[in-house]
């Protein structure tokens, strides 16, 4: 061992190009791995949007995906079907684009979901049955719990009142508590309750319009509670709704 | 060069005789946390061991350039870049454990398994046996990990590697799962009655009574 290793000189010099090494190896390993993560992450959404629609344990998800389930892009302003490819459609990247997305402060809009910008145009999933009908309309819904943002879909009956099913499929709410959010056993009371849905302390009952909320987890609720109004409202997928309600489906 | 008597000691030593958890109670938070399904046990087993490794073969590899005012930034920096590569590689090929896993793999940065052999071992020996010390404190690590894995997804959930091999209650079988089993604190119990198990069977573990 030398005794010049401690010089500035050789320490600086072992550091960088130490980074430089690293920062080499871990870049190349990104970069590479990217759109195999991609594939998985799409994958991942695919299966949650199958499991809204009520669909589970699906065998092979990309193929029950384009079996079952139609994607079509809506305009949020008027509910009207348009014709940008849902296959390529960013729907978190244009969140983040001027040109695609209106900030909900400058359309005057109260913030209640926490998420600041709408997109002009959003993703919505329609499964069919077997003849052909509509068996669900799922909606991705987004809102900030306690900790951060939730992602997840919510799936309407054809009357586009009912709710189907609801999940969450990334949060940061905490494990235990706010993280019984993809509880099946509570996602399961969603279904078959009606919109507006509020979420309350307590028993909810056989009330269509009540959830019992989750103890522990008042403000994960409130969060919940908060995003489903806003998507389901006039900001939101209302306008759609609205068309649905008419049978524009049908 | 070391032979291979040597060799077998430094690879083999850490699974039973010198294990970095039960012996040395290195990198116990993990052990928690991961452990509810042997699949997760496994494949954070296999993550760690490879970190192991490699961070203890290139430390061991660079060490006399290593200035030694900055070796633990050094050593946390090669540690960190292989951590990344790992997870980045488990999000590619098993996106569904990557999640659950979510942030432990990159806590293997902080395992103190890790830090501890680079900084114990591989500062001082050649290459090769700084890499074989690795591997061998990561099977010493996956020995505990796989055991306490075993028993908390088996009697906690009735299956192994997700296979059900026990009919749970609520699927009409007879068998009630202890919900505990599933609960990080669980694995305290069970590491501990490995402790246990491990003293009375290698007495010169017992430390000495004050």
């Amino acid at each position: 061992m030398s005794s010049n290793n401690e010089s500035i000189g050789k320490t600086l010099s072992v550091v960088v190009a130490l980074c430089l090494v690293c920062a080499i190896i871990v870049s190349f390993a990104s970069v590479q791995l990217r759109p195999l993560q991609q594939a998985n992450k799409n994958k991942d959404i695919q299966s949650n949007i199958l499991a809204a629609a009520g669909i589970d344990k699906v065998e092979n998800v990309l193929e029950t995906f384009d079996a079952k389930i139609e994607a079509r892009v809506v305009n949020m302003t008027t509910g009207e079907f348009v014709d940008t490819d849902p296959t390529i459609f960013d729907f978190e990247k244009s969140k983040y684009d001027a040109a695609l997305s209106v900030s909900l402060q400058e359309k005057g809009v109260k913030d209640i979901a926490g998420i600041q910008r709408v997109t002009k145009e959003s993703p919505v999933y329609i499964s069919k049955k077997e003849d052909g009908s509509v068996d669900a309309i799922i909606l991705p819904i987004q809102g900030y719990g306690l900790w951060g943002l939730m992602y997840g879909f919510i799936s309407l009956e054809s009357d586009g009142e009912t709710v189907k099913g609801i999940i969450f499929y990334k949060h940061n709410e905490t494990p235990g508590l706010g993280g019984e959010i993809q509880n099946p056993q509570w996602t399961a009371t969603w279904e078959g309750k009606e919109l507006p849905i509020q979420i309350v302390k307590g028993t909810a009952g056989n009330d269509e319009h009540k959830i019992d909320g989750l103890s522990g987890a008042t403000l994960t609720s409130n969060g919940v509670d908060h995003a489903v109004d806003f998507w389901t409202g006039e900001n939101g997928f209302g306008p759609f709704l609205a068309k649905v309600r008419k049978g524009a489906l049908k | 060069m070391a032979d291979t008597k040597e060799m077998k000691a430094v690879l083999f030593g850490p699974v039973l005789a010198n294990n970095p958890i039960a012996l040395q109670v290195l990198g116990i938070c993990s052990a928690l946390a991961v452990t509810s399904s042997l699949k997760n046990a496994l494949i954070m087993s296999i993550a760690l061991t490879l970190v192991t490794a490699f961070s203890s073969f290139f430390i061991s590899l660079i060490r006399n350039q290593i200035p030694s005012s900055v070796r633990i930034i050094v050593q946390m920096t090669i540690i960190a870049s292989l951590v990344i590569v790992v997870d980045q590689v488990l999000q590619a090929f098993s996106y569904a454990t990557a999640k659950e896993l979510s942030v432990f793999v990159g806590l293997i940065i902080t395992n103190c398994i890790v830090m501890g052999r680079a900084e114990a071992y591989a500062m001082k020996s050649p290459p090769l046996m700084s890499f074989l010390d690795g591997i061998g404190n990561g099977l010493g690590y996956s020995v505990v990990l796989l055991t306490v894995g075993f028993i908390r997804e088996l009697f906690g959930k009735g299956s192994l590697f997700g296979v059900d091999i026990i009919p749970l209650v609520q699927d009409g079988g007879w068998y009630q799962p202890m919900g505990l089993l599933i609960l990080p604190p669980s694995a305290f119990f069970i590491i501990g009655l490995f402790i246990w198990v491990l003293r009375t069977y290698k007495k010169d573990q017992v430390e000495a009574k004050a």
